[in-house]
């Protein structure tokens, strides 16, 4: 198009018949950044990836350093994204195992971005999971430190308690559940439970708003969640709130959901999604509540009188800088605002703490950067900055009391209270499909025979082909096109730095 | 067989956990009479009283602050009566706080002095009074390797247990005359205390420069100040011991 200036060029999908097609990421004098491809069959197809082409462009340039899959399953044999297995083109090793352990769900959402199957539901046998699991702990060298549990809605499977008592006697210490929050605001014996197992929840609030959770969820279910909610935090279980971003529908509302995840002690993070169109609900919802990765970010600035902003967010270093965006919060117990760790540390020093992890862990990097933080304001005599050195000295005194020790685990524990983490997830649809991105993914979906395939891949093609998911699978296309390689990209590896 | 410590009349200066209550129930079992002072957790130090009275005498136990000079005199004092003297003092008692320098604020570096410095020299002053006048016992000060060796250390308090390298010299030379033994004996980390804590990263950087691949347990310690302390060691005073696995 006249006006034009390409950014990158890349493989996308079709939106119709899926199958892959050049694409080309452009610039437009409006100062946006769109997709724009053509399928033989089905024409041009024109997608808007962002409002920003210079965020777009600034965040790109950060890729993380390549960290090549523990095995590979698969040749390269059709292209990305259709050998995944992973293939040996992948470039993310698996960081957050997704295991699907049913189809079954207690609600359809008209936004559900996967296939659900209620008739004759699958539940992941013992076995099958066992497998599962000793793929995943072999494959992380026996260090494996993270599950994520997902559906279907996981609380209907009947031996999830039995998952939870596996992966904690694997030694994996953050074991997430996946939920609505229906099932466990009627049963607080399972939250009983979940406490006692250590698992945490990742719950879907999207809305405080009747309209909007009736067109986001099917129903209204506030009372359900906050229900939910008041029996995690009674028992302890560390939560992850989980809004999916629509424009028009609720995203003035993500600085009043973010307030309540710093508000509610039990909640850890906040993992706001932008709405995908895939799966039974998704496919079909209007286009009109897109919303790219800086949009929520502005959303967020917004909507919280700037106590985040875009700067205060870095992204993930081990997935597509387009995929993860995080920012962490330092805690003040006294009740005033929550300070960015941006605001006293450099982006460069966060994203080096984060390293080889989705989440802060306590690490030599992470001990590095709070202390050279320390030392700056200190040093600068920044009046400003005593709240801050204040509350690290409070932080430290927690994670090492001196009157008392405490365990290793309650240490940590100790640091997590102190912080709160905020991550803008971006997942892809057949649009907006990016193999550059989907090449970088870190997030899989895991089989017992060891495949793992990328969760935007999953949701788009593969899941939809299994008759676990579906009463009438869809076939494969011709899967012809695909990028079969990938170049490096400019600045890989150097965090842009 | 003698019992390493028979009849040995001792003091344990915070006694109620971690290193300090090994140090009281090794005393016990090897047949001393113990007693041992704490600040804070009334839980603790009766608990600690139940095991080290089933390892042997029942303890005498005393609540304070070892940098209050008072506490110091009024539980030596008690002891006197109570025992007609003592034979051995073990200053344990110590506090720590990981921070770097620019969180330590002046309350911070008097706070960590006052217990791990002034606190040993006012149990050690108030001791040395019957010491003297028997004309024997030991004094064994617990230091730190992290005043030995070089590693990241909150500078207070690597500088308090220096210190008490310093005291440990002067004070040997000073009563040695009298027969009064004054050793330091310095442990890496343990199983009880800051090596509870220690992030897993640290311990696992820490144990790759051990030798011995672990850390200490309480109870090796507390059975090496036990001979340190015995009528065993006769000519080791002013002596620096390094327990730490070879670090």
């Amino acid at each position: 198009m006249p006006g034009d200036r390409v950014l990158h060029e890349t493989t996308s999908l079709c939106s119709r018949c899926k199958n892959a097609v050049e694409a080309l990421v452009v610039a437009v004098p409006e100062g946006e950044v769109w997709m724009r491809k053509s399928c033989e069959e089905h024409g041009r197809q024109d997608v808007r990836l962002s409002d920003d082409a210079s965020w777009y462009e600034s965040t790109r340039t950060l890729m993380p350093a390549t960290a090549a899959p523990a095995r590979t399953m698969r040749e390269v044999e059709h292209g990305c994204p259709f050998d995944c297995g992973p293939c040996t083109s992948h470039q993310q090793k698996v960081r957050l195992p997704v295991v699907t352990i049913t189809s079954a769900c207690n609600l359809d959402c008209p936004i559900c971005y996967v296939h659900n199957k209620n008739e004759g539901p699958y539940h992941m046998g013992i076995e099958e999971f066992r497998a599962i699991l000793g793929h995943l702990t072999r494959d992380h060298g026996g260090e494996l430190d993270i599950v994520n549990f997902t559906g279907g809605e996981p609380t209907v499977h009947p031996h999830l308690l039995d998952f939870l008592e596996m992966a904690r006697d694997a030694g994996i210490h953050r074991v997430t559940v996946c939920s609505n929050g229906i099932r466990l605001a009627r049963d607080e014996e399972l939250v009983k439970r979940l406490a006692e197992l250590g698992a945490r929840v990742a719950l879907s609030f999207d809305s405080f708003e009747k309209l909007a959770d009736h067109q986001l969820q099917g129903a209204h279910l506030l009372a359900t969640k906050t229900r939910c909610l008041d029996l995690l935090e009674k028992h302890g279980v560390d939560t992850t709130l989980i809004p999916v971003m629509t424009r028009g529908i609720n995203d003035h509302e993500v600085g009043r959901i973010l307030a309540l995840g710093l508000r509610r002690s039990n909640i850890r993070h906040l993992e706001i999604h932008t709405i995908t169109y895939t799966g039974q609900g998704g496919a079909s919802f209007s286009r009109e509540g897109r919303m790219s990765m800086h949009e929520v970010l502005r959303e967020i600035e917004r909507t919280t009188d700037g106590l985040l902003t875009p700067q205060d967010f870095v992204p993930s270093p081990c997935a597509h800088p387009l995929c993860y965006q995080i920012a962490y919060l330092l805690l003040d117990p006294a009740g005033g605002p929550p300070i960015p760790f941006t605001r006293f540390m450099p982006r460069s020093a966060l994203s080096e703490a984060l390293a080889d992890r989705l989440y802060l862990e306590p690490s030599p990097r992470l001990e590095r950067a709070m202390h050279d933080a320390i030392d700056r304001l200190w040093a600068e005599e920044d009046p400003a900055a005593e709240r801050t050195l204040q509350l690290l000295k409070k932080l430290l005194a927690d994670v090492f009391p001196s009157a008392r020790p405490i365990s290793r685990a309650e240490s940590m524990r100790a640091s997590e209270r102190a912080v709160k983490a905020v991550y803008v997830h971006s997942h892809m649809d057949e649009e907006t499909f990016d193999t550059e991105r989907a090449a970088m993914c870190c997030a899989s979906n895991c089989y017992a025979d060891g495949t793992t395939v990328p969760v935007c891949n999953y949701n788009v093609l593969y899941r939809e082909k299994e008759s676990r998911f579906r009463k009438v699978p869809r076939e494969w296309n011709e899967r012809r096109g695909g990028r079969r390689s990938f170049l490096p990209v400019l600045n890989a590896g150097s965090g842009g730095k | 067989m003698t019992a390493r410590l028979q009849g040995k009349r001792c003091l344990v200066t915070g006694g109620s956990r971690g290193l300090g209550l090994a140090i009281c129930e090794a005393f016990a079992r090897a047949g001393a009479r113990v007693a041992f002072t704490y600040s804070t957790h009334d839980d603790d130090a009766e608990e600690a009283r139940a095991r080290i009275g089933a390892c042997g005498t029942p303890a005498l136990v005393f609540k304070g602050s070892v940098a209050d000079a008072a506490h110091a005199q009024q539980t030596v004092g008690a002891l006197a009566r109570e025992w007609g003297g003592i034979d051995v003092l073990v200053n344990n008692a110590g506090i720590n706080q990981i921070l770097p320098i620019a969180l330590v604020e002046e309350t911070d570096w008097d706070l960590v002095m006052g217990v791990n410095v002034k606190g040993a020299f006012l149990f050690s002053r108030a001791a040395l009074k019957p010491m003297i006048r028997a004309r024997r016992g030991h004094i064994l000060n617990i230091g730190a390797f992290s005043s030995e060796r070089v590693i990241e250390s909150p500078v207070h308090y690597a500088a308090s247990k220096s210190a008490l390298r310093g005291l440990t010299e002067a004070m040997a030379r000073e009563v040695g005359r009298y027969g009064i033994l004054v050793n330091l004996l310095s442990p890496g980390l343990l199983d009880v205390g800051l090596g509870q804590m220690v992030p897993q990263q640290r311990l696992k950087e820490y144990l790759d420069k051990c030798p011995l691949g672990r850390v200490g347990t309480a109870v090796e310690v507390a059975s090496a100040a036990a001979f340190l302390v015995s009528d065993a060691n006769t000519f080791m005073t002013a002596g620096k011991v390094l327990l730490d696995g070879g670090l």
